[in-house]
């Protein structure tokens, strides 16, 4: 039954989208401009912007989350622990729109406050969208991190503590390489959930059609606004095509089928270096 | 050199652990601290007025409710059918494998997608239009996969024994799952529902275009075209459209009411939670 919902599910955005393949070609995911009615569909810039947002997310992020979750996994008392854990999935439930709300309040501000010196235009940038995502993934990095450290038999810690090595030691030496492919997977995992975080996002983002670097590795496109597969889909350009003709209606479709198998390729890795750990 | 190796690395992780624990519960305290004064009695009675600028939240409430409701009622029988098909009926490995995977990627389907989907396919080619319906369905199909595990993971946890003995009193097989396996696990579906509940009442992005809208409406009255109000959209709507957030008690009213909605239905769940916990530790 899920098995044929998710099948039906695929069908349907490939059936619906095939105008636009038909339309654009290949230039649907190279292309640089989206202009509805002028007919042009290239969706580079949305695909850089979920880049973007996702990147800077997972960076901000990673290393605070797996921090945490070496000292839940590798120094908390068992029951504190569970306690910390419980908690910290409770708050991976907070409804994104409330995060977005929090982004919109607080974020938004002190992006615009910290970066003013760079003549930023608004505080509703790409960075923006990450620093609030990278909040958003912070508990399934710990949970998802915590649970792969805990997979290294306990005996290999206690084995490297009789032989003289300290707590660091043991960590480093010990847990770390055997927990590794776990722990990618947690980030893989989480980045999965970045792409296809929709309305924190939306909300943060700005919306700047378009916007595409002139240099792919600078870091200045980030404090601008932008936008991403998800936002283009939560925007109300779906509903002017839906409305609209079957070529934007198609195009729209086409972004969320691109959107579909960044997140499958990227959550399909994660799940199998996890099960590679355990092998 | 070790012992000071030892001490940064102690001390750089609990750093980690008690920023991240702090960043979250420092964003549960603002929104409490800014919308506390709304919440009166009337607010939770009031129609809304003025575009949310007035009034209460009452018919939020009560869509939000019809939307999970549904989505509850769809998605239970599924669920308990995909644990037994895991479970009992599959003794293939592979179409095990094929069942546990299809339920683990759907899990990790963008929302929005649930909301691409439902306008193609209800809203569109089935013609409903807006509908709680629709809603229901595609939140039904958002929390399958929390549901059916959480039923999975209890029907795994059942001693082995019971099942032997059942079957050593000559049951057949529909006699077991009436009589032990449902009886037995019904704790882990509430659990389940529970979780799904809470997940579900908090999502925007795929009801957004197929089931609800921010104003004008208040109770449904059939199938096609009949959209609710809810809170997570409400709230959404507030914040992308008031010119200052930040000011808008209401809004942070509504904010702490879908907050308490969610956290209340995972703090229900919490002990079985714990006990899963537990024994993933032994």
């Amino acid at each position: 039954m899920a098995v044929c919902f998710f099948a039906a599910f695929v069908c349907s955005f490939a059936w619906q989208m095939l105008p636009v393949w038909k339309h654009e070609g290949s230039g649907y995911v190279t292309g640089g401009t989206w202009f509805y009615r002028t007919k042009q569909f290239g969706c580079l810039p949305m695909i850089y912007g979920t880049m973007a947002v996702a990147g800077v997310a997972l960076v901000l992020a990673a290393p605070l989350g797996l921090g945490a979750a070496l000292f839940t996994a590798e120094y908390l008392p068992r029951r504190t622990r569970v306690g910390v854990k419980v908690l910290i999935e409770i708050l991976a439930g907070i409804p994104s729109v409330i995060y977005g709300l929090l982004g919109v309040l607080l974020v938004r501000e002190w992006v615009y406050r910290v970066f003013a010196s760079l003549d930023i235009l608004s505080g509703d940038t790409l960075f923006t969208g990450g620093i609030l995502l990278a909040v958003m993934i912070l508990p399934t990095i710990v949970t998802l991190g915590d649970d792969a450290l805990r997979a290294v038999p306990g005996s290999q810690r206690r084995a490297a503590r009789a032989l003289g090595l300290t707590k660091a030691e043991t960590i480093l030496l010990i847990s770390l390489p055997q927990s590794i492919r776990g722990l990618l997977s947690a980030l893989l995992l989480a980045l999965g959930r970045a792409f296809g975080e929709t309305i924190a996002t939306f909300l943060v983002v700005g919306r700047q059609d378009n916007h595409q670097p002139e240099n792919w590795f600078s870091l200045r496109p980030l404090l601008e606004a932008g936008e991403t597969l998800t936002t283009k889909l939560g925007g109300s350009e779906t509903n002017i095509a839906y409305g609209g003709s079957q070529l934007h209606w198609a195009a729209i479709v086409g972004l969320g089928f691109v959107l579909l198998v960044m997140v499958g390729t990227i959550t399909a890795i994660g799940i199998w270096q996890g099960k590679a750990q355990h092998a | 050199m070790r012992r000071a190796l030892d001490r940064t690395l102690f001390l750089a992780s609990a750093s980690c652990g008690v920023l991240a624990c702090a960043v979250l519960v420092g964003f549960l305290a603002i929104i409490f601290s800014r919308g506390h004064s709304a919440l009166t009695w009337s607010f939770f009675t009031d129609e809304m007025r003025q575009a949310g600028t007035g009034g209460g939240i009452v018919y939020n409430l009560v869509g939000t409710a019809i939307l999970v409701g549904t989505a509850v009622v769809i998605c239970a029988p599924f669920a308990i059918a995909i644990a037994l098909l895991e479970r009992v009926y599959l003794h293939n490995s592979t179409l095990r494998r094929i069942l546990i995977g299809g339920i683990y990627t759907l899990n990790g389907v963008p929302t929005i997608l649930f909301g691409i989907f439902g306008l193609i396919v209800f809203v569109k080619f089935f013609g409903w239009g807006k509908s709680w319906l629709t809603g229901g369905i595609l939140l039904a199909a958002l929390i399958l996969p929390t549901v059916s595990v959480a039923l999975i993971e209890r029907i795994k946890s059942m001693p082995r024994k019971y099942l032997d003995a059942a079957a050593g009193l000559g049951l057949n097989e529909s006699q077991i799952i009436w009589s032990v396996i449902l009886p037995q696990s019904w704790g882990g579906l509430l659990t389940g529902l529970l979780l799904g509940l809470a997940r579900a009442a908090g999502e925007t992005a795929p009801i957004m275009f197929t089931a609800t809208i921010f104003a004008g409406v208040s109770l449904p009255h059939g199938i096609h075209d009949s959209p609710v109000l809810s809170l997570p959209y409400h709230i959404f709507t507030l914040t992308q459209d008031s010119f200052d957030p930040s000011q808008d008690a209401r809004l942070w009213g509504a904010a702490i009411v879908l907050l308490m909605l969610v956290l209340l239905l995972s703090l229900i769940a919490l002990p079985s939670r714990l006990r899963i916990h537990e024994e993933a530790n032994d």
